[in-house]
């Protein structure tokens, strides 16, 4: 068995090929392009490397001591080493598990074509029509009616009465061939010649911060282009409640302005997805919208003030169809505009995207869904009772009030991970570029780094002593103390790229709200966190938060890995499920019914649970057992 | 001598509070009371000096919630075994009318000033959450309270702020009874417009600028009590 070699599989990939015996995984994966995370280039500190061995345990190096720092025993036995530090001297099967793969393109936008079946509300059928002769005297309207029914089935039309004012001169200047636009029940045009396959609409995902907006065939579902834009109402408000405030303070004349504000940024989305996918704004039959509930107001004109104040009354809990040129929406003078149900005053249609999404009304496990955002909205429950809060988390995961936060874009750091024994630092940034700033799941990880590393203790505050151990520890001019994660030398603006003392503050306060909802809400349901099946992470930023750095920050309830399952932003996905399909619409409609709101604030439970989970992870370790084990390991005595 | 064994006692207090440490917070009460030093004194120099400093680190972002958790516990720990033993003539400084304004319902940021107030020695009238615009002045003349503090989380509910402020002016109310506002809405500019008397950035400088309105409103009174003292005094 001398100068034996060894046949390594990685799975899922499927890749495979031959090493000398000994060869460390991390070596072989690199040979076959098959990228497992790492952030200090294989040196065992940062233990972002885990892989599982699936076959093949017979021939391993036994885990040295940095792998017993970052796997725990039931990891162990699972089966997980850091691949960076594991040596092989069998043939092997490698897993690794999705959140070791690294992100492909961080700023990609999410799946855009949706997994649902057209049925839209919106349809056109091409007609051949017999014209009326002296023996057989038909209206125009029965020539037309007639033919839809016997050739296409469909009963009950009515022909609008603005179709009707030119309908017979297009009849006739189409030689009687034409192609009936069917909105639901009514005709609401007539088009010369076969143009049935030209029939598109328009779902908009109007975020507060960020629009986006989906051109879309409606006879396929699939998008034909894309646009984006910053919310324009941003000049007039940072958020939707000072916008709100705006409006009660400057009237009916503000209302407009922030209505017209965002019309006119989606009439540019159209305008420009209609220039790509040269596509008429005629031709867009049908729009659709998703987004919290202010911003329906405020796009809708809606007077929004009341649902401002307590007890949060939302106006329209239903969706809503508007004639899109009454919005001043550029699109078929005839198109219909749909807004999504809203569940509250601060659960919206992007909720009801989510729980759409996890198809939490017909889910028999109990399922947690966790939307984080300025405001985050946590659900739980099944398909028997669904309940669900809003906690005002604020924007410090989205990297505002951040000292170098920022939003996901080129350069944000994404990745962080503290040596606990050179305290040194090792980051990833976005697209590799130099770093700028720090992006949201940078900040979940951060923390929990420093913690791990000793250098904040649980109460989230710096210690002092690690100063003396590190030049990475200083101490900043407001007398705070923070953490360098890269040099001014290192970083593409002319400062270090610290995260401070206030920082850990602001990420503390906007945790505690997210786990103190989560813990109330279990508590009202009558369940427990082991009673979770499967927690689901949606929000812009919810796909690249590690899944083991958020449960060491306690952001939400201990959970198994295995269990938390990331689904991105889900606002865009409901908003085009929503465009393409009548049964999506009344799907959101009887999530809109059936899921209850609870209001976190009059809970008596809520205020100690929010100060208890402002703890990192939380002052209640009794239901922290993997982090406490974790902190274990690294010689943190909780 | 009597006064540096009162000292060490102060201390330890004060320790104990900013370190939260409920033991050594019990220990120091049960010292009070077995040195016989006056109970009121240990609470003011002792416990509510531990809160200050607190509230100083709070304010420097060095403490946030956890810490001030485990130093609030500590300070009822020797408030528990200490209040019993106040003599009530001792207890008030001072009467303030706290409560979230109407339409809002956030209230953990109001239950820390109410805390703060509490040890520093103010008796607190506590109106709750989403507290009618005229409950704020009914209850301050039914109390005879020289100050309201209101606070909200939430811009929409600033104009609560705002009306409690006029109703003070149509009751000619305005300058004989005080108001302060804070919470994470309200700032120094909307302060001025809206013409309160004070704005509290944080728990701490609410606390202090409570203070500080109290005393402006007793000063003229002080004063004189003062003058009059120092006159016997010296006679
Ligand atoms: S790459 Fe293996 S521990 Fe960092």
């Amino acid at each position: 068995m001398k100068n034996s070699e060894i046949e390594i599989v990685f799975q899922p990939y499927g890749s495979r090929s031959k090493y000398p015996s000994g060869t460390i995984i991390m070596v072989a994966a690199k040979t076959l392009g098959v990228d497992i995370s790492s952030l200090c280039a294989g040196n065992g500190t940062c233990g972002k490397c885990k892989i599982r061995i699936q076959r093949g345990t017979e021939g391993i190096s036994s885990p040295t001591e940095k792998e017993l720092k970052h796997l725990s025993q039931k990891e162990l036995k699972a089966g997980f080493r850091l691949a960076c530090q594991t040596k092989l001297r069998s043939s092997a099967t490698i897993f690794v598990p999705e959140r070791s793969r690294v992100g492909k393109q961080r700023l990609q936008t999410e799946g855009l074509n949706v997994p649902v079946k057209p049925s839209p509300l919106v349809t056109k059928h091409y007609l051949e029509i017999t014209p009326p002769t002296l023996h057989n005297v038909r209206s125009d309207e029965d020539g037309l009616l007639d033919t839809l029914r016997i050739k296409h089935g469909l009963d009950n039309l009515r022909v609008d009465y603005e179709t009707a004012k030119t309908l017979p001169i297009k009849l006739r200047k189409a030689e009687w061939n034409v192609t009936a636009v069917v909105s639901e029940k009514r005709i609401i045009d007539i088009e010369h010649g076969d143009t049935s396959e030209r029939c598109f609409g328009f779902a908009v995902d109007i975020g507060s911060t960020k629009l986006a907006g989906f051109l879309m065939n409606l006879n396929t579902g699939h998008v034909v282009a894309v646009a984006a834009r910053m919310n324009p109402q941003i000049s007039l408000g940072e958020d939707v409640l000072s916008r709100i405030s705006h409006v009660m303070m400057h009237g009916l004349n503000a209302l407009r302005e922030l209505h017209e504000a965002v019309v006119s940024s989606i009439n540019e989305m159209i305008a420009e997805c209609c220039e790509k996918a040269n596509v008429g704004t005629g031709e867009i039959y049908e729009l659709n919208f998703v987004g919290n509930t202010a911003m329906q107001m405020l796009f809708l004109e809606i007077w929004p003030q009341y649902t401002a104040l307590s007890p949060y009354p939302p106006v329209l809990r239903r969706g809503i169809d508007v004639e899109a040129a009454q919005l001043g929406l550029t699109s078929h003078p005839r198109a219909n505009a749909h807004y999504v149900p809203v569940i509250g005053g601060f659960v919206g249609s992007d909720s009801v995207a989510d729980l759409m999404a996890i198809d939490m009304l017909n889910s028999e496990e109990i399922v947690m869904d966790i939307d984080i955002g300025t405001n985050t909205e946590i659900a739980v429950g099944n398909k028997d009772s669904i309940l669900i809060v809003s906690c005002a988390s604020g924007p410090a995961f989205e990297g505002m009030e951040i000292k170098h936060g920022m939003r996901a874009a080129t350069g944000a750091i994404e990745r962080i991970s503290v040596d606990p024994d050179s305290l040194e630092t090792h980051y990833r940034t976005i697209e590799d570029a130099p770093p700028v700033g720090i992006c949201g799941s940078g900040l979940v990880e951060a923390p929990a780094e420093l913690l791990k590393a000793g250098i904040i203790n649980m109460t989230g505050r710096f210690n002092k002593e690690m100063a003396k151990k590190t030049d990475r520890v200083r101490t900043t001019p407001e007398g705070w103390l923070e953490y360098v994660i890269a040099s001014k030398e290192e970083s593409a603006t002319d400062s270090d790229i610290t995260i401070t003392q206030a920082d850990i503050r602001e990420l503390q306060k906007a945790k505690a709200a997210i786990r103190a909802g989560a813990e109330v809400l279990l508590r009202r349901m009558k369940l427990t966190k082991d009673d979770i099946t499967t927690l689901y992470v949606a929000g812009a930023f919810g796909n690249y938060i590690d899944a083991e750095s958020a449960r060491t920050i306690g952001l939400y309830p201990e959970l198994p890995l295995d269990h938390i399952k990331f689904v991105g932003n889900t606002a865009g996905t409901g908003s085009r499920m929503c465009l393409i399909s009548k049964q999506m619409r009344e799907y959101a409609e009887r999530i809109s019914e059936n899921v209850r709101y609870y209001e976190l604030a009059v809970d008596p439970d809520f205020q100690s649970e929010y100060i208890k989970a402002s703890f990192l992870p939380h002052q209640d370790m009794s239901r922290q057992p993997f982090v406490t084990e974790l902190l274990k390991r690294h010689g943190r005595v909780p | 001598m009597d006064d540096d064994k009162n000292t060490k006692v102060f201390e330890k207090l004060t320790q104990a509070v900013i370190t939260g440490d409920c033991a050594m917070a019990e220990e120091g009460a049960n010292d009070v009371l077995n040195k016989g030093i006056p109970p009121y004194d240990a609470v003011i120099n002792g416990l509510a000096e531990g809160m200050k400093v607190v509230g100083e680190k709070y304010e420097k972002k060095e403490y946030f919630l956890p810490e001030m958790l485990l130093s609030a516990d500590a300070m009822y720990a020797g408030l528990n075994i200490l209040t019993p033993h106040i003599k009530s003539e001792d207890k008030q400084k001072g009467k303030v009318i706290l409560g979230v304004v109407e339409g809002d319902i956030h209230d953990i940021g109001k239950n820390i000033v109410k805390t703060m107030l509490t040890v520093a020695g103010y008796e607190v009238i506590d109106l709750g959450k989403d507290v009618p615009v005229a409950e704020f002045i009914e209850k301050a003349k039914s109390e005879g309270a020289k100050v309201i503090a209101m606070s909200t989380l939430m811009t929409p509910t600033l104009m609560s702020m705002k009306a409690v402020e006029e109703k003070l002016k149509d009751e000619r109310l305005k300058g004989k009874v005080k108001t302060i506002i804070g919470g994470s809405a309200v700032s120094e500019t909307w302060r001025a417009n809206i013409g309160s008397d004070a704005f509290g950035a944080d728990a701490m400088e609410a606390v202090d600028k409570i203070k500080a309105l109290v005393s402006s409103i007793t000063a003229a009174a002080e004063a004189l009590k003062q003058e009059e003292k120092k006159t016997t005094d010296e006679k």
